[in-house]
C-alpha cells in the first residue's frame, strides 16, 4: 500500500475530515480527524480506527500503523 | 487457573504492569523498547512480563483486553494502551498524572 491509499481507506471509513499519512509501504504513520471521535477517550478512537481497518489488518495488506494523532474537528482546528 | 484468571491476578495485584516482547534491559522489539523508555521517563516502578517467554500468555494477553498488539500497559487493573496510547498519553502528561494517582 501507498501512504495515499491509506489515506483514502481511512477519510473513507471513517469520515475523517483530516488525515495525514507519512510511511515507507510497511510501517504508516497517521493523524486523523473525525468527527466520530466525538465524545471517546483515547482508547476507544484507537479502537475505532483499528476495527474500521480490520480487515486490511488482518490480510497484510496494512502491515503496522501507528495512530499519531485521533482528534476531533474541533481539536484539530484548535492545535 | 485459566491463564485469562492468571493475567487479571497479575495486572490487579501490580499496580503498574507492561506485557512485552523481551525484558526492560533487553527487549526485543522497538514498540516494546519505546513503552520501557517511557516508562523510566516517568520514573514508574512496574512489573514487566516478557511474553516471549509464554506462548500462552502471549496468545492469552492479545484476548484478554480484545487487543491484538503487544507492548500492552496497565494501570491498577484496567487497560490503558498500547504503544502509540502510551506515547500520546505521555506527551501530554496524563500518563504521568494516571502513574501517581
Amino acid at each position: 500500500m501507498t501512504p495515499e491509499q491509506v489515506q483514502t481507506l481511512i477519510t473513507d471509513r471513517l469520515s475523517a475530515t483530516a488525515c495525514e499519512v507519512n510511511g515507507d509501504g510497511a510501517h504508516f504513520y497517521a493523524r486523523i480527524a473525525s468527527p466520530r471521535f466525538d465524545g471517546l477517550g483515547l482508547l476507544a478512537r484507537h479502537r475505532l480506527v483499528k476495527d474500521a481497518l480490520k480487515d486490511v489488518i488482518d490480510s497484510g495488506e496494512l502491515h503496522a500503523l501507528s495512530l499519531e494523532k485521533t482528534l476531533t474537528p474541533a481539536e484539530w482546528a484548535a492545535r | 487457573m485459566s491463564i485469562q484468571d492468571s493475567i487479571r491476578q497479575t495486572v490487579t495485584e501490580n499496580p503498574v504492569v507492561l506485557f512485552m516482547k523481551g525484558t526492560p534491559t533487553f527487549p526485543q522489539c522497538g514498540f516494546s523498547a519505546g513503552a520501557v523508555q517511557i516508562l523510566k521517563n516517568l520514573g514508574a516502578n512496574f512489573v514487566a512480563v516478557n511474553v516471549l517467554e509464554n506462548a500462552e500468555v502471549r496468545q492469552g494477553i492479545k484476548e484478554y483486553a480484545n487487543w491484538p498488539t503487544i507492548p500492552q500497559l496497565y494501570i491498577k487493573g484496567e487497560f490503558v494502551g498500547g504503544s502509540d496510547i502510551m506515547k500520546e498519553l505521555f506527551s501530554t502528561g496524563e500518563l504521568e498524572k494516571m502513574l501517581q494517582d
